[in-house]
């Protein structure tokens, strides 16, 4: 099975899911396609816009390759042990901000762990040529283990250790806002 | 300590829930976007999508404004997209610690949003570290989620 995902963001990927869903009728191989924000409506792929976390997660574990823009869903792919075709989101077509997606997956193909097709006539060659190899994701612990150090410093400077707390507004404010807020907005 | 996480609800909120080990033993919230993925965490605050809209900035900051008056958390927490903006400009006004993380897909070009926060965080971490250049001195590399 091939999963095609282009995250969450609310403008679409209107040329990979065009080019997806043709490849889907002319390949026994299952395609299965989140459309995210995209406004093209598969006709040969199944497809839905969005799932839950774990269903996702499912679908990533499952699919035989992952095609994807170039993101985080590059790593979520990875670290199901699938390997993934980052097809990245280009200025060119409006389809982004900036080519932040294109240096991504450019330099992700240097270091071996993704396929990246900039152009999607190339994907029908990608998806025959990806094999089911798994590509090694090594967690980097280092930017956790810096979060704990600096939560760690600014705790030990407010409050901790015979400082005094800051109180930066009074907590009649606070009362009063409490209800407002929790009926706006609903926290758990 | 309590520790405010602010993030989209995509690919930014991926990255935040890949470095929650650090957070273990603090009081962590969420102020995030409204979705499907979002809805499922244990304690959030749900906005309304901003996008590029500057009339739903304003009301997220008006939100965001409120919900910081009534969390009073020591530090806030983004790993980005532009719901961190109000709440860093806020955070500046409420003397609270602020650390933002650059998105791990910024190899060489930063972000709109980590411009307009620079200024205004105690803490900046890039994931890159050819991203170090275009920052300032602030800016510093201590890895990445991967």
């Amino acid at each position: 099975m091939i999963f095609v995902t282009v995250g969450m963001h609310t403008q679409g990927f209107d040329r990979l899911l065009k080019k997806m869903d043709e490849i889907a009728g002319t390949i026994d191989e299952e395609v299965v396609i989140q459309t995210g924000g995209s406004s093209y409506i598969p006709r040969n792929a199944k497809h839905f816009d969005f799932v839950t976390e774990s269903e996702f997660r499912e679908l990533c574990r499952k699919a035989r390759v992952v095609v994807t823009h170039g993101a985080m869903t590059i790593v979520d792919a990875l670290e199901q042990g699938t390997p993934v075709i980052a097809v990245p989101r280009l200025r060119q077509h409006g389809e982004v901000i900036d080519d932040h997606q294109l240096y991504l997956a450019q330099e992700l193909a240097k270091q071996g762990k993704v396929e990246a097709v900039t152009d999607v006539e190339g994907l029908a060659e990608a998806l025959a040529r990806v094999g089911s190899g798994t590509v090694a994701l090594v967690k980097d612990r280092r930017l956790v283990e810096a979060l704990k150090r600096l939560l760690e410093e600014i705790g030990y400077g407010w409050g901790g250790e015979g400082k005094r707390v800051r109180r930066a507004w009074p907590s009649r404010v606070k009362i009063r806002m409490a209800g407002w807020v929790s009926r706006r907005y609903g926290a758990s | 300590m309590k520790v405010c996480l602010v993030c989209s609800h995509g690919g930014h909120l991926s990255e935040m829930l890949r470095l929650m080990e650090a957070f273990e033993g603090h009081e962590a919230f969420f102020i995030t976007y409204d979705s499907i993925r979002t809805r499922q965490l244990q304690r959030r605050y749900l906005l309304h999508n901003i996008g590029k809209s500057p009339w739903r900035m304003l009301r997220a900051a008006i939100a965001t404004l409120r919900i910081l008056r009534r969390e009073r958390p020591e530090v806030i927490v983004s790993t980005g997209s532009e719901i961190a903006i109000p709440a860093f400009y806020i955070a500046r006004l409420f003397r609270m610690k602020t650390i933002f993380i650059e998105s791990w897909t910024r190899v060489v070009q930063p972000t709109g949003t980590g411009r307009i926060v620079y200024p205004v965080s105690d803490v900046f971490l890039v994931q890159w570290e050819a991203l170090l250049s275009r920052y300032g001195k602030k800016a510093r590399y201590e890895g990445a989620i991967v």
